[in-house]
């Protein structure tokens, strides 16, 4: 299933197919690859297709009453996307899969913009990013109990202090 | 002072992870919090300087006192309920902000827009980017305090030319601020009679003002002093932090969107993308400028020759749930004035999918505050009230 609206480029699609054993998932969005080898991939197209603007980073939870997630159980599935530079400019991305609990390596020190947005993710979503340098909460406190953007976070009863 | 000028204001990039045990422990280092509640923050948000007499040594940025939870709002309500909620994130080009949500619901649901829908929708984006760079310049100016003739004078003159563009806009939406002009296929309004002529005439007003402003900064010592050679970001930096839109065309690279991956109208049309070399606020100031010009000549271009047909792609929508996706992610991006405003949306959510599932935003804000850690060391506290004016960060749309 494709990225409505940013597909990956041939030659990206082409990478990650044959070097990267990418597969397509059953709930859409870019190819998924192996989580311990997307620091690998995001290093070549950076360096050899000239994908140097960062982009975004997206975690979705899909609990288990999901029925999508149910072979896997509880998962967290994290997109990655970077922009080439000028003319013709295209967005590469790639999605990677963990149980929840489990981490995904850091792209900080590729990308420097990926520190924010992993905190981001990790404030709101709960994903941790294995080797992030400074990992903490960016847009709640610190004391904040839950992450908000889980499905199973409960937002209509009052739970001290005020969510 | 002799510091300020020649070594610490030099190209280069700081740690922003820097122990502060392994600073010189001779120093005397002090602890500084600009803002939340500072002007020069433009809204809440907190930078932890420590100093080394006037000089930053380490930045801390805090953000999220505005966060208001808009991406899991965006869960519970339904998409064609959530275009007005979407006008307050950049409160100061909700036209953009719109654009990108309608048209990443519109690549996941399939929808065509009509023609005549993405030539207004051009026409608006254009606007709206000359309203929110004349604030930023009346905002900038009175950040850089007494060097533009007391301070608030420009931000004055600018708020009164932006007025003009804000009455095209109540002329033709009903409102001046929070527009929900944009639906799933199309516009909501369609352009009343004469309505060309007016943006004619208020273009006409801002054109000439735009150059007499511009004649204040560039002759201005005191803002030379303030503004050359003062947070330089390179493009090299800018393009690993995610930075997009001036501030990355500030530092010499050629990337613009509008021109790059054409979307609304602009494949049919010839856009200029102004450039700088250097990458300080001098170059951030004259690129916006330039680009206001720029934006003059689109709609100047664009206006007359809004082609005849339907505004929508199909009838309007009566109720909330009425659009619905079961599968499937998409991806739209729109240059707005701050960069690369992304919307990725995940649909198939509650409501029987008339809900995204997951939805981020993409804000270029809240990348180009990342700079700060790596640009501010080596200057003075001033200096980063100017740099943090010239990067124009909105706090609605950092916080969500």
């Amino acid at each position: 299933m494709k990225l409505l609206g940013a597909e990956n480029s041939p030659e990206v699609q082409q990478l990650l197919i044959e070097q990267f054993s990418a597969t397509a998932t059953t709930i859409g969005g870019p190819p998924e690859i192996a989580v311990d080898r997307h620091v690998e991939l995001a290093k070549i197209l950076r360096d050899e297709h000239q994908y140097r603007i960062f982009g975004f980073v997206v975690a979705v939870h899909y609990p288990t009453r999901v029925k999508e997630a149910t072979e896997a159980g509880e998962v967290i599935r994290v997109s990655y996307g970077l922009r080439s530079v000028g003319k013709g400019t295209r967005l590469a991305s790639w999605q990677l899969c963990v149980p929840v609990g489990q981490s995904v390596p850091t792209l900080v020190y590729l990308f420097a913009g990926a520190d924010w947005q992993e905190r981001e993710q990790y404030d709101l979503v709960g994903v941790r990013f294995d080797g992030h340098p400074d990992l903490r909460r960016l847009m709640l406190s610190e004391d904040w109990q839950g992450h908000p953007l889980r499905k199973d976070y409960a937002i209509d009863t009052k739970v001290h202090p005020w969510r | 002072m002799e510091m300020t000028s020649s070594v610490a204001r030099g190209r280069r990039r700081a740690n922003p992870y820097l122990d502060l045990e392994s600073y010189d422990p001779e120093a005397d280092l002090m602890v500084l919090n600009l803002g939340p509640q500072h002007p020069s923050t433009h809204g809440v948000f907190r930078l932890k300087l420590y100093l080394d007499g006037e000089i930053i040594v380490k930045v801390v940025p805090f953000v999220g006192y505005l966060h208001r939870g808009v991406e899991k709002l965006c869960e519970k309500l339904t998409m064609v309920q959530l275009v007005p909620i979407f006008d307050k994130n950049d409160y100061v080009s909700p036209m953009m902000n719109e654009q990108s949500l309608v048209m990443a619901f519109e690549a996941l649901l399939g929808v065509e827009v009509p023609r005549r829908a993405r030539y207004l929708r051009t026409v608006l984006a254009e606007l709206q980017r000359i309203a929110s760079h004349l604030l930023w310049l009346g905002a900038f100016a009175m950040d850089l305090g007494g060097a533009l003739g007391g301070g608030a004078t420009l931000f004055m003159y600018c708020f009164r030319e932006r007025e003009l563009i804000l009455d095209v806009f109540e002329e033709l939406t009903g409102c001046r601020f929070h527009y929900n002009t944009h639906i799933i296929g199309g516009n909501r309004h369609d352009v009343p009679a004469g309505w060309a002529a007016k943006v004619h005439s208020a273009l006409n007003v801002i054109e000439p003002r735009l150059s007499e402003y511009e004649s204040f900064l560039i002759v201005n010592d005191i803002y030379i002093e303030r503004t050359r050679g003062v947070g330089i970001v390179d493009g090299a930096l800018a393009m690993e932090l995610g930075i997009t839109g001036p501030v990355l065309r500030a530092g010499g690279v050629d990337h613009d969107l509008r021109r790059d991956a054409p979307y609304h109208c602009y494949d049919e049309i010839d856009v200029r993308v102004a450039t700088a070399e250097a990458g300080d606020c001098e170059a951030r100031a004259s690129v916006r400028i330039a680009e206001m010009r720029e934006s003059i000549r689109l709609v100047r271009a664009l206006i007359d020759g809004i082609p005849e047909g339907p505004l929508g792609a199909r009838k309007p929508i009566k109720t909330p749930l009425a659009e619905k996706a079961t599968e499937g992610h998409s991806y739209a991006a729109v240059e707005s004035p701050r960069g690369e405003l992304g919307v990725y949306v995940v649909g198939g959510g509650d409501n029987r999918g008339a809900s995204p599932y997951r939805l981020k935003i993409r804000s270029p804000s809240l990348h180009v505050l990342g700079c700060l850690p790596y640009i501010l060391p080596g200057h003075s506290v001033s200096d980063a009230v100017a740099v943090l004016g010239s990067v124009d960060p909105i706090m609605g749309e950092v916080d969500r």
